[in-house]
């Protein structure tokens, strides 16, 4: 029999019990008065014997071992009626906490989602390992590399490679650009994803370069753009502008091995060549170059090997490797690279650089919603302890009839336990909530790189928020359990309610709990505002160009198989087309999108001085349209722009940015002196062109960084410097949305299978560029606010208790002609008192905390003085009102009534 | 009263197992077993007779199974489980080689006196 077996048969184990005692005792009361007593005199005698009963009973259920289960179902009972006997304080407490723990919930489903899910695989996902070269932000593999490690090792089972690209994927008038991975045929056998519909790769279709034209589909893939269609597999779609037979449907839910990009389609490595990602005079074949290292790989532990063990082995073969193929000297950037590969097992996601900063809003996103939750906590405490001192006398009488203190502390902890069970539960609500709104804040990257990530709860995030819930309430209830259950029974007894000692102690926790919460809400206010600075600096920002009103659309015409003729043409005519249509100002084609993710730099060198090579100036190389400077709304300070007659044939041309001026020819006072003089551009300084303009700087910056300097930039007319990745740029009259239909029929009437890419209007890029800003100002703002409400509600109510305890002060006071003014005063001062302490540790906190976000903050520094002043000056007015409330109260006071109560 | 002998820790175990091993046996019989077979020299607080039976139980030494007296009532009879037999002979041996110790050592003092 198991414990919770005699758990579940205690009723009958009781009745058991009696009828053994009752046995015994009859048996020895007949035994005695067989030997003469008299009946009541025998049955004195045998319990006599026995001891009581009650006590043997109680000992026999100590034998039985359940004891403690057993006490703790009676601390449930009698915690569940007490609450449900003060409806009000429960659901006060049951908020504050479903504030608290459902801010955590949603945090740990994020964390979850984003660092410790394991892939969404069935068999055992535990073995699979990726690997990873040095510090993980670059790719681990060249194709040679993983041959000779899946076939030299002997600690994994199999060793699967992958990649990804975009594949544009032609389907008439809804043809687009998806995310494709190229991987290695034994890639899902690896994984252990057996296919729902079809087959998944032969070893064959694995074997030769551009043989096997052979797709595997995303399921969800196939539900949202072939509706289910069964039939499918066998027939062939078009890819890169080239034919694929559909072999195969994964499962539904597998979105490939890197979440949280969604990769819509597999296909055979071999077939890379064939795919054109590469401009053609450089389409050497990826599949034998070393020095190619663009591929993951991730592989299965053997039984019994751990990932410890298998690194080891890994890494001598990686060494063996090195030595023997060396990277030439011009490849590698840094001679003290990080070579060595190591082993992860995939959770959350594993991409370096996402993962580092989802580790870091993580970190930021926990500390926050833990600083809620304790403010949420230290306020309980608070309105248990208030409620401690009503409940003295209840206490008092248990400790008299026996109790002993660490019975009573476990009962009164295991109510705050039920007090945050209730609080969880409904924090789950909450939760739920929270997550469909940070979902609305899923960083807005442009197809096709699809963001997926699933925030729905699992068993770890019940788990999780069970066991906060029983570590909230012990943290919140301990403090007021103890205070509660201090063994001072004769003056509890006697209601001597207002005995000096206890209450200037209590008070003083309270005061220390007040402080806290000022301190908390305080830094985290700080740092919301930082945020909110650094999202209207990135608002007000000059960025040198005008993304209002703006269309974009990219175009990849090396994956649609375009020659440079065929493309010229191709840009030529979308230009044309899309001016004709109604409501477009203007349009102009150019490589780069301001505050893209594509940045392409070139040396420029002036033809007037020696350079040595180690000085020469980067500057962004762009090619642009002669309509280029209306249409993205940056000035020309000086000079002509492009027109017409600049052709391929004409003499080159540039336009330099004022800050490229300046870095070339630093003598120059006018940025026109710069007109006329020549640079050279290109790898080799190989063309030559004359400056014919010079235009304003502009934040047409790398990676979407709207917190950095203006690039240099040159201009170079789109006709003397083709792009196959080219985008369109459209100034319309109104809003640019509604033109997004038109530019999708303009493209299909020109080319039916040609995707258009980052359809949106510009002004959702720059959008994009202050979005981390935006998000943490969101998050941040919601939890400090909530946070200072619950300070403020803290302090409101630790003065009102004081209050209520100095009434016959108060009314003494008055009674002897102390004016309303004064009795505020009194009290306002002593909460006052509080708020400034707590603000001083706050300031001091967020000079702490606020350093750790200074990466994510722009155009303000991490010690903002006007923001540290502004919060400070908003948290001590919050802190009149909520003193200033119960301070008028205590002035209606009637003296008389006062003097006599108590 | 009766003389009274307080028993040494740990033996009510031993002696309760000891007196259940004879045969299937109810509590009041177990306190009236002990006190005959010592001729009255140990005598088995009721008070903890009881709980011992119940932790022995708990420990899987003992099992109870309800039956009929001779007198027709129903009544908690005790016996000995397989465990129950391995402890009781451990105990027993180990008892043995105390009481033997103790007394060879007994005796020596009195040699070592006279």
């Amino acid at each position: 029999m198991t414990w919770w077996h005699r758990l579940l048969h205690r009723r009958q184990h009781e009745e058991q019990l009696e009828k053994e005692l009752r046995h015994h005792l009859d048996l020895h009361t007949s035994e005695l008065i067989a030997q003469g007593y008299s009946p009541e005199e025998a049955r004195r005698r045998a319990n006599l014997a026995l001891g009581g009963p009650e006590q043997v009973k109680e000992m026999c259920r100590d034998a039985r071992g359940t004891r403690w289960l057993e006490e703790l179902l009676q601390d449930l009972r009698i915690g569940a009626r007490t609450l449900r006997k003060n409806p009000g304080f429960t659901l006060v407490v049951a908020a504050t906490l479903a504030l608290g723990i459902g801010a955590n919930t949603a945090i740990f489903g994020l964390v979850d989602a984003l660092l410790l899910r394991p892939l969404p695989i069935a068999e055992a996902p535990n073995e699979l390992v990726l690997l990873v070269r040095g510090d993980g932000r670059g790719s681990a593999l060249s194709y040679p590399d993983f041959k000779d490690l899946r076939e030299r090792n002997e600690v994994l089972s199999d060793l699967a490679l992958f990649n990804q690209a975009p594949i544009s994927f032609g389907n008439n008038v809804r043809s687009e650009v998806v995310l494709g991975g190229m991987v290695s045929g034994n890639y899902f056998d690896v994984l252990g994803i057996k296919p729902a519909l079809g087959r998944t790769f032969l070893p064959e279709e694995d074997r030769t370069p551009g043989t096997h034209p052979v797709v595997v589909l995303n399921h969800s893939f196939w539900q949202s753009r072939f509706n289910s269609d069964r039939t499918l597999v066998g027939q062939t779609i078009v890819l890169n502008n080239r034919r694929f037979t559909v072999i195969g449907i994964t499962p539904a839910g597998f979105d490939g091995e890197s979440p949280p990009m969604k990769v819509s389609l597999w296909i055979p490595v071999m077939m890379t060549s064939t795919m054109r990602w590469e401009p053609g005079e450089a389409r050497q074949d990826p599949l034998s170059n070393r020095q190619n290292e663009n591929f993951g790989a991730i592989g299965r532990l053997k039984h019994g090997v751990s990932i410890v063990q298998a690194q080891a082995a890994i890494e001598t073969i990686n060494r063996q490797l090195e030595e023997a193929n060396p990277l030439p000297p011009e490849r590698r950037l840094n001679p003290d690279d990080d070579r060595s590969l190591r082993l992860l097992h995939p959770r959350g996601i594993m991409m370096g650089p996402i993962r580092e900063m989802a580790a870091t809003s993580s970190r930021l996103a926990g500390a926050t919603v833990l600083t809620v939750l304790l403010i949420a906590c230290a306020n309980v405490a608070n309105l248990l302890m208030a409620r401690a001192a009503t409940r003295r006398k209840e206490v008092a009488v248990r400790l008299a009839l026996g109790a002993t203190r660490g019975r009573l502390i476990r009962q009164l902890l295991t109510e705050s336990v039920l007090l945050a069970l209730a609080g969880a539960t409904a924090g789950l609500f909450l939760a739920y909530w929270i997550n469909q709104l940070l979902m609305a804040f899923k960083p807005p990257f442009p197809p096709p790189f699809t963001f997926a990530l699933d925030l729905s709860f699992d068993t770890r995030t019940f788990a999780f928020t069970f066991l906060l819930a029983v570590a909230t309430g012990v943290i919140f209830g301990l403090a007021p359990a103890l205070q509660a259950s201090r063994p001072d029974v004769l003056p509890a007894l006697k209601d001597e309610s207002n005995a000096e000692g206890p209450r200037v102690r209590r008070l003083n926790w309270r005061s220390a709990l007040v402080i806290t919460q000022v301190a908390l809400s305080l830094a985290l206010l700080i740092s919301t505002g930082l945020f909110l600075r650094t999202m209207r600096y990135a608002q007000q920002v000059d960025l040198g160009f005008k993304p209002d009103q703006v269309l974009q659309v990219s175009f990849n015409l090396r994956l649609q198989g375009y020659n440079e003729a065929q493309g010229r043409e191709f840009y030529q005519r979308i230009g044309e087309r899309l001016e004709r249509l109604p409501g477009v100002q203007t349009a102009s084609v150019t490589n780069l999108l301001p505050l893209g993710f594509i940045w392409l730099s070139t040396p420029v060198v002036p033809e007037d001085r020696e350079v040595a090579p180690n000085d020469r100036v980067f500057a962004g190389n762009v090619s642009v349209g002669s309509q280029y400077f209306e249409t993205i709304g940056t000035p020309l300070l000086r000079g002509r722009s492009f027109t017409a007659q600049d052709t391929s044939k004409s003499p080159q041309v540039a336009i330099v940015t004022e800050k490229l001026a300046r870095r070339l020819w630093p003598e120059i006072k006018d940025p026109g002196e710069a007109l006329g003089k020549r640079v050279r551009v290109g790898r080799a300084d190989s063309i030559s062109c004359e400056v014919i303009g010079v235009a304003k700087d502009s934040r047409n910056n790398i990676f979407n960084r709207i917190d950095m300097d203006p690039e240099p930039t040159i201009y170079r007319p789109f006709a003397q410097n083709y792009s196959a990745l080219a985008s369109l740029i459209i100034r319309t009259d109104g809003d640019p949305r509604g033109l997004i239909s038109a530019v999708r029929r303009e493209v299909a009437a020109l080319d039916e299978n040609l995707p258009p890419q980052n359809l949106q209007p510009l002004s959702e890029t720059v959008s994009l560029a202050s979005w981390s800003a935006r998000t943490g100002a969101a998050v941040l703002g919601v939890f400090g606010l909530l946070g200072l409400l619950l300070a403020a509600i803290g302090i409101y109510g630790v003065m009102s208790y004081s209050v209520s305890r100095r009434t016959r002060e108060i009314g003494l006071r008055m009674a002897l002609g102390a004016e309303t003014r004064d009795v505020i005063k009194l009290i306002v001062k002593q909460g006052m008192g509080l708020t400034l302490i707590g603000a001083v540790i706050g300031v001091l906190l967020a000079v702490a905390v606020t350093r750790l976000l200074a990466s994510l903050l722009y155009g303000v520094t991490a010690t903002d003085p006007a923001t540290f002043a502004g919060v400070v000056l908003f948290v001590i007015s919050v802190a009149v009102v909520a003193c200033y409330l119960p301070a008028r109260r205590a002035t209606k006071v009637d003296p008389m009534r006062a003097l006599r109560c108590e | 009263m009766k003389p009274k002998s307080d028993l040494p820790q740990g033996t009510l175990d031993l002696l309760i197992l000891k007196v259940v091993a004879l045969g299937p046996i109810h509590g009041y019989a177990v306190a009236q077993r002990l006190e005959q077979v010592s001729r009255g020299v140990v005598q088995v607080p009721q008070g903890s007779l009881y709980p011992a039976l119940h932790r022995l139980e708990n420990r899987g030494l003992l099992k109870a199974d309800w039956k009929l007296t001779e007198t027709g009532r129903e009544a908690k009879f005790y016996r000995v489980t397989r465990k129950g037999q391995t402890q009781l002979e451990t105990e027993a041996a180990g008892w043995q080689r105390l009481t033997q110790a103790v007394s060879l050592i007994l005796k020596m003092s009195e040699g070592g006196a006279g």
